[in-house]
């Protein structure tokens, strides 16, 4: 369902991530994993064809983002760091206009936006100004604006960040049944190793730009807890070891 | 299509559930208002000095149309100077401060449907400026004969000098975060434009001094509000428009790479 393929990102003198390739099949719920400043939302913002990678392509859905990206971006939901909402806007007519811009019929509309509604558990407040939403209802509106297309592929970054311990376990609910019962593909993007463990079946583990660590949820755990993993992988990729590498992979 | 449209009917929506557009309308019109109201003052001041004077043939020239149409006209262009960057300066400035841009990259609309779609959001509420100071001139002919198409003309002409201003702001507000640098830029472009034929009389080389006169907005709607159409002026007007929204697209487009 995604692919990455030798992904690069240069911004100027600076490797945001480099050679990255991945594969994700459909229904898999996928952690990215990281240390702040490791290159999940640029590997992101580049699957949601926000970003063209410098070098490697990338494909969503069967469609390559070089070349048919607006067939990609129509099966993709994106929920960016930050809610891209209208405070303004008030919250139905906001997910009508996010459906019209993914291109869903008139018709269909107000059914979808329904929909996505009752799902991110808004119904009540559907008539009410974005401006005036808590912060954990301004993230599930962000949820919501994702999946209001009925996209195939959901691409969180960090779809948790800043809500408090009721509010995360909400979120996360939230996305296990949104993953599940669509039979959606997920990607989430996370520094928290619990959030994982508590969502996803496989990790990618990305450190300095390099993908160190791609492996099922289960295998892992064989191994170790998984913050043992996560210490080792990132600190083997600080190691001067890992910077000739990034070095190597400029040239 | 449904996507551009889509997107100029959020953009009319946002402008409306805020004050913005009707504060910025509402002054408009009371400065408007005032002009107009001052110069129909004047002129009924200054056509009964003439008759007092006996002074007919100059009574000739006098007349409704090019002293209180024209006059009032040639100053409301002055006030779409300030009016029309501050309507746009939200446009992009306002998408890139929220993050929200990021939604419309992402989403399957293009560039240019995006640029296209909030230039028509403008263009939608500068179409009803436009009518607002309609109903003004209108009132003139309950109580005079003014010339109709002469004052259609002129409003035309002002709608369309709006319509380049928007253009021209359509594309500052894609460079900049901010709404205030977005809009002061936009003032500071309008009024640069205005006077640029001013520069033109004093520059010493004739070809500088044609380039800058045909660069200048003033130059192409002073015929126009004076009710003459001119082809080459439309042309003007149209240039401007197609190569600032050109250039507002190559921006957005821009945006991707940062």
């Amino acid at each position: 369902m995604i692919e990455a393929q030798g992904l690069t990102k240069r911004y100027g003198g600076l490797t945001a991530i480099a050679d990255v390739s991945f594969k994700i099949a459909k229904g898999e719920v996928v952690g990215f994993l990281g240390p702040n400043g490791a290159g999940k939302t640029t590997t992101m913002r580049i699957l949601t064809g926000y970003l063209p990678p410098s070098a490697g392509s990338a494909a969503v859905g069967g469609f390559d983002l070089g070349k048919d990206g607006r067939s990609a971006k129509r099966v993709t939901g994106y929920l960016p760091e930050s809610p891209p909402l209208y405070p303004e806007m008030v919250v139905h007519q906001y997910l009508a206009y996010v459906a019209a811009l993914h291109d869903v019929p008139r018709r269909e509309r107000r059914d979808k936006v329904a929909r996505a509604l009752t799902a991110c558990g808004l119904e009540k407040v559907e008539g009410r100004v974005v401006r005036t939403l808590s912060k954990g209802f301004r993230q599930r509106v962000g949820l919501a604006q994702a999946i209001v297309h009925d996209p195939a592929v959901l691409i969180l970054d960090e779809p948790t960040a800043g809500l408090d311990p009721i509010q995360i376990s909400e979120i996360r609910e939230l996305i296990r049944r949104l993953a599940a019962e669509e039979g959606r593909t997920v990607i989430l993007s996370t520094h928290i190793l619990a959030e994982v463990d508590a969502i996803c079946q496989r990790v990618l583990l990305i450190a300095y730009g390099h993908l160190r660590l791609d492996a099922r949820l289960d295998e892992l755990r064989a191994q170790g807890s998984l913050e043992e993993v996560f210490v080792r992988e990132v600190e083997a990729a600080a190691l001067p070891a890992g910077r000739a590498a990034l070095v190597e992979a400029e040239l | 299509m449904n996507r551009l449209f889509a997107i100029a009917g959020r953009e009319l929506r946002s402008m409306f559930v805020t004050p913005d557009a009707y504060v910025l309308i509402g002054v408009y019109m009371l400065f408007a208002g005032f002009i107009f109201f001052a110069s129909l003052g004047i002129f009924l001041v200054q056509l009964q000095q003439i008759e007092a004077l006996g002074m007919m043939q100059l009574l000739e020239q006098w007349n409704l149309q090019d002293i209180v149409v024209g006059q009032s006209l040639s100053t409301f262009a002055l006030f779409m100077c300030f009016l029309v960057p501050l309507l746009s300066m939200r446009g992009f400035a306002a998408e890139r401060a929220n993050g929200s841009i990021e939604l419309l990259l992402t989403s399957p609309a293009s560039s240019g449907e995006i640029v296209l779609g909030k230039f028509l959001a403008i263009a939608a509420v500068l179409l009803v400026v436009g009518v607002l100071t309609g109903s003004f001139v209108a009132l003139l002919f309950l109580y005079g004969d003014p010339e109709l198409w002469q004052t259609l003309a002129g409003l035309q002409t002002l709608f369309l000098y709006s319509l380049a201003l928007a253009a021209v702001c359509c594309f500052i507000s894609t460079l900049t975060r901010s709404q205030i640098v977005a809009g002061f830029v936009g003032i500071a472009a309008a009024l640069l434009l205005l006077i640029l034929p001013v520069a033109a009389d004093s520059s010493q080389s004739d070809v500088l001094k044609d380039v800058l006169r045909w660069l200048g907005t003033s130059t192409h709607f002073d015929p126009g509000l004076k009710g003459e159409i001119r082809s080459e002026d439309l042309a003007y007007f149209g240039i401007l428009i197609a190569v600032f929204l050109s250039l507002a697209r190559a921006a957005v487009d821009s945006l991707r790479w940062r």
